[in-house]
């Protein structure tokens, strides 16, 4: 387990004739790059963090028994039960177009038991109103008896129906909350073999010598060892050293560069979070098969993506409509358990628990999500295609979108090493699926003056916004992708223009002489 | 029995051998108690202790050196949460609802600050001829043992992964100190001197009161450590060096800082001797840890079992010839404390703000945050 060459490396890398005195590794994002100028893009680049309404305070991440599993969700989705009732039959064609088990009949019986029971409970309610303001007036002992009486029946009636009412709201939102997104009209139908190829860039790069994968240029080069990791911390785990530790934070620095003069919002994550806010987003952390890390003796678990952590900003609140669309750039490190995953799809770097990842993350009023998501999908392969990546992109078919996506497309880098096509990232269009479990709501502008009913009291009502997430760069695939394309013959690797700036000049990694 | 034998005299033999053997089972199982109650016990003694350093509590610590002094300001000081808010660079409360109580989103000029940090500290340490790395950050438990942490022992400031033996480091010394676990490794290798990136998890259970607002103390950070791998002979050296890495390291950002001496009753039980750097908060109204550069000698390398295999000898050893190579020693391992990111970010907020609430970026930093010179209020 030695790292031999270890010195000479280091001395090595300390002399590169390219690196200035003052800035060694990591070249400056580039001038262009500022928030002090007045060239900021108007409203959308600073937004505060708007709360006109915060509906819960914040409890302390509750201590739960080892055995105690979730059965009762403890927050509510705000799901259109009526919308589902109306369109009942989109609705279940869209299930089965999904391959959900969610049970749409089971729904819609819930919610007319639950109506009914609300409207017994209103009316129980209503009439011991007027029991109670009878006994106010003057009364006959005998008829103040019997009210009392009444009352209390009533009273007792009540609290067996609310405990129903309750338990049925409970079994109404666990099944409800199965039932999948819809489904983009143009989403090709079927299985991952139906989608569609959006867009296809670059060609494969031809080698004139024998291929190496990213796992032996790693080794060679030495940039990786997953050896040591396995036993400090077990499979799928690894460092990364000396250029390869250059060419991660090159990857982050240019990327939230680039991300930012568009106008995102940079932002840095907790990466433990409450379970509540993992399931909102639509993932599911105590499955089986779970892709989610608990920590053990409290309700948190450990973030997957960004998305979460970001998605859960702006959790029960009232966003102003003049501060959408909210555009966020997050990086965080990302831990996923990959139970269920094996084979060779899971080699190296291309399927690891623990990563860097640079997510996009949009909130925005319905009717521009989908074109916020062609600009999303517009960002990631101008990143892509910066870098001189051969790829495609995918219009995922229906059974293979996640529960919470409207519509995802997919790109798929060509990595020479794997001889084939490995996924690098995804853009979700997510509408109100995830807003209506976090509680995002905006407040639509005051309407046109055709609204005759204007006056005071009479906003518009809140609508839920709808969210959107893409990834800008998941680190060791892009270094799957750098390092298998980028190789010469003698065992080096280029790196690529737009990141050199980002990594002290840096212009190829060299094997070092032992 | 191997030999011939009368039929008795094999019988008695028979006899005897089954009598040692069952009273060896019975030993053996003893001695495997024995040892591992011995472990036990042992794992408790903490490292020798180097004898300069002062013998008392905290208050015993003595100050190696004083660099600069509290700046000046001529109007009211805000603390980085106030300036944080009004920057828009902190939001404790978005965390609070998302995560609990101690967690943050960095946002902004605070991102741009995050990065700026680590990307000149290890530039500027990797410069010194250490090694980059990033690290996992699940670990196995026995290997944060093995570094001198309890994991689940009361009051533990380290996070467990449910349903495994897993942790969340608390340092990337974990890690790093894993790296050459059960391992030889040859003696022209070392120094191993390595410069990891990661991010840190601590519960902080047990810590509470005014020194823990804001970034002063949180359960998730960024962190630039220092790990050294040497020769024992070779660690005071190294440890001189590394408070030196750290000192300068401090000195260019400006900041106004001295270098304790720890005193004995304020070591971890794996330093034979402790430097801690404490820097001038403004805003906290006092000096505030931001950097710990211990030397733990064998400590961590007899657990962690890291042994190196010393050179041939001098030709004075007439017990030359195959086989006979020096036996193996433990190394010495040492670690720093290069940047912890948000202590810094409180530094750097508090010592620099202006009257007009902006905050200057210090010289060194510029380059790294793409030539941002000032962090200044926004307009709304």
């Amino acid at each position: 387990m030695g790292v031999g060459g270890t010195t000479l490396q280091t001395l090595k890398l300390a002399s590169l004739p390219s690196f200035s005195s003052s800035r060694f590794v990591f070249k400056p994002l580039p001038k262009t790059l500022t928030f002090s100028a007045p060239s900021r893009h108007g409203r959308t680049q600073r937004p505060p963090f708007p709360l006109l309404a915060r509906a819960l305070s914040a409890a302390p991440a509750v201590q739960t028994a080892p055995d105690e599993t979730a059965v009762k969700p403890q927050w509510k989705a705000a799901i259109d039960f009526k919308w589902i009732r109306e369109n009942k039959e989109a609705v279940a064609l869209n299930i089965e177009k999904r391959n959900s088990n969610a049970n749409l009949e089971t729904v819609l019986q819930l919610y007319d038991k639950m109506t009914h029971l609300q409207k017994e409970v209103e009316r129980l309610r209503g009439e011991r109103n007027v029991v109670a303001n009878k006994m106010k007036g003057k009364l006959e002992p005998a008829e103040r008896q019997r009210l009392i009486e009444e009352g209390k029946n009533l009273k007792e009636g009540l609290v067996t129906l609310e405990e129903d009412l309750l338990k049925l709201t409970d079994e109404l939102q666990q099944e409800a909350q199965c039932i999948p997104n819809m489904t983009h009209p143009d989403v090709p139908i079927g299985g991952e073999e139906s989608s569609v190829i959006r867009k296809m860039v670059g060609s494969p790069c031809k080698f004139r010598f024998p291929v190496k994968d990213h796992l032996q240029l790693g080794k060679e080069l030495d940039l990786l060892d997953f050896d040591a990791a396995a036993e400090v911390s077990g499979s799928k785990f690894y460092y990364l050293k000396n250029e390869a530790v250059m060419l991660e934070m090159g990857l982050i620095n240019w990327t939230l560069s680039e991300v930012m003069k568009k106008g995102f919002t940079p932002l840095t994550t907790p990466e433990i979070v409450r379970s509540s806010v993992v399931e909102k987003c639509g993932f599911q952390p105590r499955g089986a098969n779970t892709q989610v890390y608990s920590i053990e003796g409290s309700d948190q678990c450990l973030i997957g993506t960004a998305e979460i952590p970001v998605g859960g900003i702006h959790m029960d609140s009232i966003v102003a409509e003049s501060l959408l669309p909210l555009k966020y750039v997050a990086f965080s490190h990302c831990f996923r358990t990959e139970a269920g995953a094996a084979g060779t799809a899971t080699r190296g770097l291309y399927r690891v628990h623990q990563f860097s990842k640079v997510e996009m993350f949009v909130l925005c009023q319905p009717e521009e999500s989908e074109f916020y998501h062609e600009e999303l999908i517009k960002i990631e392969e101008d990143l892509f295609s910066s870098l001189g990546l051969h790829y495609k992109t995918l219009d995922m078919a229906s059974g293979d979108l996640g529960a919470p996506a409207y519509r995802k497309f997919d790109v798929e880098a060509w990595m020479p090493g794997l001889e084939r096509f490995g996924e690098i990232s995804s853009a979700s269009n997510c509408t109100d699926y995830q807003s209506r479990r976090l509680g995002i709501r905006y407040r639509p502008s005051e309407p046109s003056s055709t609204n005759s009913k204007k006056g005071k009291g009479s906003l518009p009502p809140p609508k839920f916004v709808h969210t959107l997430n893409a990834t800008a760069c998941a680190i060791p695939r892009m270094i799957v992708c750098l390092l298998e394309n980028y190789q010469q013959e003698d065992g080096s690797v280029i790196i690529p223009e737009p990141l050199r700036p980002f990594m002290g000049g840096l212009q190829i990694i060299a094997p070092k002489s032992r | 029995m191997k030999g011939k034998l009368e039929p008795a005299e094999r019988q008695r033999l028979i006899e005897e051998g089954k009598n040692l053997k069952e009273g060896l089972v019975t030993l053996e199982e003893d001695l495997l108690k024995l040892t591992d109650e011995l472990q036990q016990e042992a794992q408790c003694i903490p490292n020798m202790t180097h004898p300069d350093v002062p013998i008392g509590g905290e208050e015993s610590s003595v100050i190696r050196k004083m660099v600069g002094s509290p700046c000046k300001f001529r109007f009211p000081v805000k603390d980085h949460l106030q300036l944080g808010k009004e920057l828009d660079l902190l939001d404790f409360d978005a965390a609070a609802e998302v995560s609990g109580s101690k967690f943050y989103y960095l946002k902004n000029e605070a991102v741009m600050l995050e990065m700026g940090l680590i990307n000149w500290t290890l530039s500027e340490v990797m410069k010194k001829g250490f090694t980059p790395l990033t690290t996992p950050e699940i670990v196995r438990s026995s290997v944060v043992e093995k570094c001198g942490f309890q994991p689940r022992g009361a009051n533990t400031q380290v996070y467990s992964i449910e349903g495994s033996d897993q942790c969340l480091i608390g340092t990337a010394e974990i890690p790093v100190g894993g790296i050459h676990m059960d391992s030889i490794v040859a003696e022209s290798l070392l120094p191993l001197k390595y410069v990891a990136f990661s991010h840190c998890f601590r519960t902080e259970a047990g810590a509470a009161g005014t020194a823990t607002r804001g970034l002063y103390r949180v359960h998730q950070f960024s962190k630039v450590e220092m790990f050294v791998l040497c020769q024992p002979e070779e660690s005071e050296f190294y440890h001189e060096e590394l408070i030196k890495i750290e000192e300068d390291l401090f000195s260019s950002l400006g900041l106004h800082y001295k270098t304790l001496d720890m005193a004995s009753g304020d070591l971890g039980a794996p330093a034979y001797r402790k430097f801690d750097v404490e820097a001038w908060m403004p805003g906290l109204e006092r000096f505030g840890e931001i950097s710990s550069a211990s030397n733990c000698t064998d400590y961590q390398s007899r657990r962690l079992g890291i042994r190196y295999r010393p050179s041939e000898p001098s030709s004075t050893n007439s017990k030359k010839g195959k086989g006979s190579l020096p036996p193996p020693k433990f190394v010495h391992t040492l670690n720093a404390t290069a940047c912890a990111i948000p202590r810094m970010i409180v530094c750097l907020l508090e010592n620099y703000q202006q009257e007009d609430g902006s905050v200057i970026i210090p010289e060194p930093l510029r380059p790294f945050m793409g030539g941002l010179q000032i962090i200044a209020p926004k307009s709304r």
